[in-house]
């Protein structure tokens, strides 16, 4: 798709809707979403979107786009970013969604987190065998870093194609995990089957998921391939349990699920995954955990590999059979359904109803230029889809996702320009759930990341209406004390020389109203009059001079209240 | 539709209109009946389930000592074995001797706990799965019975022993016993206490799992009166906190916070003020710090008001394909020194005849290697601990050391002789749960002979 089609696209598709009769236009925000909706689907017609109603010789003027409020615009940065600076949501609500996403997709990553951490002197011996630099690199781009898109996305990638620092036993481990989120956070635009090819060779996961040094079968000692990075490849990263419509409703088979495969699928593909191993044992840098792992030929299991209904011959390399692996896997017709859906559940609502779900699968199956996989064509599908940026939908009771504590921290500290002037960014591991947040950036307790994507909380309303809360799987009666604990102390004194700069919103602090509106906003929150009014009277509790306390008690009241904490 | 499946499907509208000590409609009799029986219980009570999550090992845990099952270990664990001289301080002898000369010895590390076996504190029941019925090798390979499905899949396995259902399952049978008895409790929502997060285990049809930090529950901003200068300012976080909401997960994460904020006080202050516990706890252990908080828990049961209580701790890193020489040790030494610390500050409050605590795990492994670790099984081995115990015995039957021999279905995965269903109901059992009720905790029981649902370990 040619970017520059898209904004005359949306521009036909405002005019054709611009052109029915005004009694029943939608509303405006709805006809904007609406159009860029249409705008998208005319693009992906295939090659540009010169098509359309133009007629050649005159043009009419172009029609104003409606543009997204503020407010709109905040909410949209809470699907597309890891929190919206006042900066952010000016540039949006003066752009349009559409323009915003291109110029995210098309910008580039200021810097990896490997070149930081070797520039922030953790390559050096007194760090090789810590987890030194982890956590504030982790951190540091999520907060900082202008490529908010591909942050937001690559944290996304990261809780189901999972790595966990405590998993990877190995020397330099923070450099290993950091070049593995620099994977995600590379291929976070790209094609998701060179993302699979990249987290097949990389040496974190290799050794998360212990397939670095999987030997073929030793019939001598009995041995066989480990079977664990097989299994989790299909369970978790890719295909799932369960054969899926491309809705993402199961396929049934009168009252039971399918499942996509059985063990002795796993002990096929597991064979593919013997012979890979780091390419060096040269422990003086961190160097070969960023390289791609190699594959020892007399290691690799030879005979044939079968599984999913594949044969990968006997005599295939290693290396090929990898590519042929993956290549099956990709083509398997669960792929669009199971990643769009956790996609969609990431970014923008824990249950998305089916029909959006199809039709980000048809995107991923076909961004419009016959391509598969093509994420970047996904993501943009997910956000601009009318599911994600109808306001009536969000107001409706079902509707939302459980901020995760990790957005809620970025989110707070982008919107009041939390910063750490050394760069130290000293937040720390962020993982317990009785002082801090009970999750932390790579620090997954297990490849199942903090929370499942079909969780429901037990004896819940959402468990009686159907409904899945993955975000409530690290909620309980300590984490969530524990988070207003926390950011009751980092609002006012951050940690360490990570603080944030009150002095724009503090001009406000006078002003309950005008205070409790922008903080609201700034946080992407969306309150009701009632919370505003208890927070407004709250903050005229204290004297209008008393500014500190004033935007203090705003901010951690609008950052503790359940209308902010789910996010619409 | 099957009559599993119509049982569910009555479980789940039950569970749709129940409603907290009230009278209910006719579905709810079933448990009422029990919950009236069970709820009179006059004295104390609690079951301690111990989750051993990613799978563990069954074969370097109870390890096979008399010489030609040692034998048979050695050649088909190859690199995994462990030597036999390193297992003579940790052979097992049982009260009544196992058929076939049969020997066990526990893993090096798990020491600490054979004192606990020969002083009859401890069994052993040997290999337990998952299971919807008794299934035999021909069976399973016939699939002419139901299987749990998603068998060797960590989360559908974990919930399948928690639930007897796999992940998606909103309750589990600790909390449906917890629904047979919290309304003999003082206070019902500190019937099932879980020190390690959130899990499917402790949450019954009615009965709420209730979540509590190592050192105790978490107080909101050390209870201060005021926050920012302003008490107003604290009574609106409050408020904000935990108002009802229209939206359903707003109302949720209220309700998490409003149960968080009012039983604290009762609960720390019962902590505070109970008994200082003089049994030290391994440090550098965070089962053993869960099994503290639960002990401390349990020493103030009575200011608590609790006659039944069920408890969930966990300890994970059990997933061993790899490096299994290096890590399983680490991980059976912290499991037996945190049991044996747990079971001698019970002994030191005099709860030991109260408190049954027992292992699970989503799975046993593979008995053969993959070079340097093993994969994912079935059946294991697993330790049941108190002084109800009737210990110093092992329970099941030994199954025969094969790689696809008759009680394995290939690489030494084993197939459970005995289901969780049985090793639950045994528990159940104990608890006060009436046969009657069984199958309200758990469904699958009614698939066994029920002279087998009591196994005798406790």
């Amino acid at each position: 798709m040619v970017e520059g089609d898209t904004a005359m696209a949306e521009q036909q598709a405002l005019q054709r809707d611009a052109s029915r009769d005004s009694a029943s236009d939608p509303s405006p925000s709805t006809l904007a979403a609406l159009g860029v909706s249409l705008g998208l689907a005319a693009c992906g017609g295939g090659g540009g979107g010169g098509g359309g109603g133009v007629t050649t010789g005159s043009t009419p003027p172009p029609p104003a786009i409606v543009l997204p409020t503020r407010a709109q615009a905040a909410r949209f940065l809470s699907q597309a970013s890891m929190g919206s600076s006042k900066a952010d949501i000016d540039t949006v609500a003066a752009q349009g969604f559409a323009a915003w996403l291109d110029a995210q997709f098309a910008m580039p990553r200021a810097t990896s987190h490997w070149d930081w951490l070797v520039a922030a002197g953790f390559a050096t011996s007194a760090s090789m065998n810590s987890e030194a630099g982890f956590d504030p690199v982790m951190w540091r781009q999520l907060i900082a870093s202008p490529d908010q898109l591909r942050q937001r996305v690559g944290m996304a990638l990261l809780d189901f194609l999972v790595v966990g620092i405590g998993g990877v036993d190995l020397p330099w481990k923070q450099f290993a995990v950091a070049a593995y989120v620099d994977v995600l956070m590379d291929g976070a635009f790209g094609n998701f089957r060179t993302l699979l090819q990249n987290i097949s060779t990389n040496v974190a996961m290799g050794y998360y998921l212990t397939f670095a040094g999987n030997r073929k079968a030793n019939p001598a000692t009995g041995s066989v391939p480990d079977e664990n990075y097989a299994r989790e490849l299909m369970q978790l990263f890719t295909i799932g349990l369960l054969k899926l419509n491309p809705d993402g409703t199961n396929q049934m088979n009168g009252n039971a699920p399918i499942e996509t495969y059985v063990q002795d699928d796993i002990t096929g593909l597991a064979r593919v995954f013997t012979g890979w191993n780091l390419d060096s044992a040269d422990n003086s840098t961190p160097d070969r955990m960023r390289r791609p792992m190699v594959n020892n030929a007399s290691l690799h299991e030879t005979g044939a590999k079968v599984f999913l209904g594949t044969t990968i011959p006997a005599g295939t390399s290693g290396p090929q059979s990898l590519s042929l692996a993956l290549d099956a896997i990709f083509a398997h017709p669960n792929v669009p359904p199971f990643i769009s859906k956790q996609l969609i559940q990431r970014l923008v609502t824990s249950n998305p109803p089916p029909a959006y779900v199809a039709r980000i699968s048809a995107v991923f199956e076909n961004n419009g230029n016959g391509v598969r996989g093509d994420l970047r064509a996904v993501v943009r599908a997910i956000l601009l889809d009318v599911e994600a940026r109808d306001d009536a939908i969000a107001a409706t009771s079902t509707e939302g996702k459980l901020r995760e504590p990790i957005m809620r921290l970025t989110g707070w500290a982008r919107a009041f320009g939390a910063t750490s002037p050394s760069g130290a960014w000293p937040i720390g591991d962020t993982s317990s759930s009785s002082t801090r947040l009970a999750q932390s950036p790579g620090r997954s307790p297990s490849v199942f990341n903090f929370f499942r994507p079909g969780y429901t909380p037990p004896n819940s309303a959402m468990a009686t209406a159907g409904l899945v809360a993955p975000e409530f799987q690290i909620a309980n009666e300590p984490s969530v004390i524990a988070y207003v604990n926390y950011m009751a102390a980092l609002v006012p004194n951050g940690s360490g020389d990570f603080r944030a700069d009150y002095t724009t919103i503090s001009a406000l602090a006078a002003d309950s109203t005008g205070l409790v509106d922008e903080v609201a906003i700034l946080l992407g929150a969306s309150l009701s009059a009632a919370t505003k009014a208890s927070i407004k009277s709250a903050v005229d509790s204290l004297a209008a001079s008393a500014t500190a306390n004033r935007v203090y008690s705003a901010i951690l009241l609008t950052l503790a209240s359940p209308e902010y904490l789910v996010q619409k | 539709m099957t009559m599993d499946q119509s049982r569910r499907t009555f479980l789940k509208r039950a569970a749709a209109v129940s409603i907290v000590g009230s009278a209910g409609p006719f579905v709810l009799n079933l448990a009422a009946i029990g919950e009236a029986a069970a709820a009179s219980a006059s004295d104390y009570k609690a079951l301690v389930c111990i989750f051993l999550f990613g799978g563990n090992d069954y074969a370097n845990t109870v390890i096979p000592y008399d010489q030609p099952s040692y034998d048979l270990y050695a050649s088909l664990r190859s690199t995994l074995a462990l030597p036999r001289d390193q297992l003579a301080g940790t052979v097992l002898l049982p009260a009544t001797a196992l058929a076939g000369a049969r020997q066990y010895a526990l893993a090096p590390t798990l020491a600490p706990l054979v004192p606990l076996f020969d002083a009859g504190r401890l069994a052993v029941a040997l290999n337990v799965g998952t299971l919807i019925q008794p299934t035999s090798k021909s069976a399973y390979t016939a699939k002419s019975v139901p299987l749990p499905p998603k068998l060797f899949s960590h989360n559908d396995q974990q919930s399948f022993w928690q639930a007897s259902s796999p992940e998606g399952a909103i309750s589990g049978w600790g909390g449906r016993i917890g629904d047979l008895f919290q309304s003999g409790n003082g206070t019902s929502t500190l019937t099932c206490i879980s020190a390690a997060g959130n899990s499917v285990f402790l949450s019954g049809r009615t009965a709420i799992q209730y979540s509590v930090s190592t050192t105790g529950p978490v107080p909101l901003l050390n209870n201060a009166s005021s926050l920012f200068g302003s008490t107003a300012t604290m009574t609106t976080l409050r408020a904000l906190m935990t108002g009802a909401r229209t939206n359903l997960f707003e109302d949720e994460h209220a309700k998490v916070s409003k149960r968080s904020l009012d039983l604290q006080a009762q609960v720390s202050g019962a902590l505070a003020a109970g008994p200082a516990i003089a049994t030290p706890f391994p440090s550098g252990n965070t089962l053993a710090d869960q099994l503290r908080i639960v002990a401390r828990l349990i020493s103030v049961s009575q200011e608590l008001g609790a006659k039944r209580q069920v408890f969930f701790v966990s300890l994970g890193g059990f997933d061993t394909h790899d490096g299994l020489l290096t890590t399983h040790p680490t991980l059976m030494t912290r499991l037996g020194a945190a049991m044996r610390a747990f079971h001698d500050a019970m002994v030191e409050i005099g709860a030991a005849n109260k408190v049954t605590t027992f292992t699970a795990s989503d799975f046993g492994r593979t008995l053969t290697s993959n070079a340097d670790g093993s994969d994912h099984g079935w059946g294991s081995m697993h330790f049941v601990m108190g002084g109800a115990v009737n210990g110093r015995n092992f329970y099941g039957t030994p199954p025969i050391v094969a790689n696809n021999g008759p009680d394995d279905v290939g690489q030494g995965r084993l197939l459970p002789t005995i289901g969780v269903d049985q090793y639950g109901a045994t528990l159940a059992s104990w608890f006060g749960v009436a046969n009657s009720s069984m199958s309200t905790v758990l469904p699958n029981i009614v698939n066994y002979n029920p002279s087998t649902w009591n196994l005798g370990f406790v």
